[in-house]
């Protein structure tokens, strides 16, 4: 999959998207546990449940939503357009 | 419509565009968004704007149709910059067409609240000693000094 940074969480990851392929990533869960653990930094602001935001394929995840091998997946903060 | 770019916009002349062909329209309301020079008791002097390109344009055209569709707009128009700008530039032009000005003005604050809740923006502000990533309704916490 195809997995997009954007704001601060870029300043975190050094990256601005990767390709990762991992076959524990299933769904949203397992997806959140493996970039914790790619990148602890993240830690912090995952266990504020308002601060990182998960899309799948151009839309916000609000539950445990699957994950399939080509999808795109971006994590980024609250918004603050406009 | 909805335009995403880099560039200024003349508000008038976007206007224009879309009510030269629309002879129905009796009501236009508009909302500008400007990059000020305060926030949060900090000069700013400047602000930088990233997107999520792919996600902004679908998420817009979803809040465009919805508010379309709930106000019975003739029209609306919706233009956000990103990249660099300066004090006092425009940042954002929400502009709603109708018959009436009721329907006008409720889809303009419809369009701009759901903008800043739900439109992948990100605004970091610059100062003379550091930047803030801002987020809506408050300032982030994480600065760089």
């Amino acid at each position: 999959m195809l997995v997009k940074y954007f704001a601060w969480i870029k300043n975190i990851t050094e990256i601005e998207e990767e390709v990762i392929e991992d076959p524990s990533i299933v769904d949203v869960n397992s997806f959140k546990k493996f970039i914790r653990k790619k990148y602890p930094k993240l830690n912090e602001h995952f266990n504020n449940q308002d601060l990182i935001r998960i899309a799948i394929n151009l839309s916000y995840t609000y539950e445990n939503d699957k994950i399939m091998p080509k999808d795109e997946i971006a994590l980024f903060p609250p918004v603050s357009g406009g | 419509m909805i335009k995403i770019q880099k560039e200024n916009f003349n508000v008038e002349e976007e206007i224009h565009l879309i009510k030269k062909n629309l002879l129905s329209v009796g009501a236009v309301s508009t909302f500008i968004g400007y990059v000020r020079n305060k926030n949060n008791n900090k000069k700013v002097s400047s602000i930088n704007i990233e997107l999520y390109q792919d996600m902004v344009q679908k998420c817009l055209d979803e809040i465009v149709n919805k508010a379309n569709q709930k106000w019975n707009l003739l029209d609306a128009l919706v233009i956000h910059r990103y990249g660099r700008l300066n004090v006092g530039e425009k940042i954002v032009l929400v502009a709603t067409f109708s018959q009436h000005r009721y329907n006008s003005i409720k889809a303009c604050e419809n369009i701009m609240d759901y903008l800043k809740k739900d439109a992948p923006f990100w605004k970091k502000e610059n100062y003379e000693d550091g930047y803030s990533w801002l987020e809506n309704t408050s300032s982030m916490s994480i600065q760089n000094q």
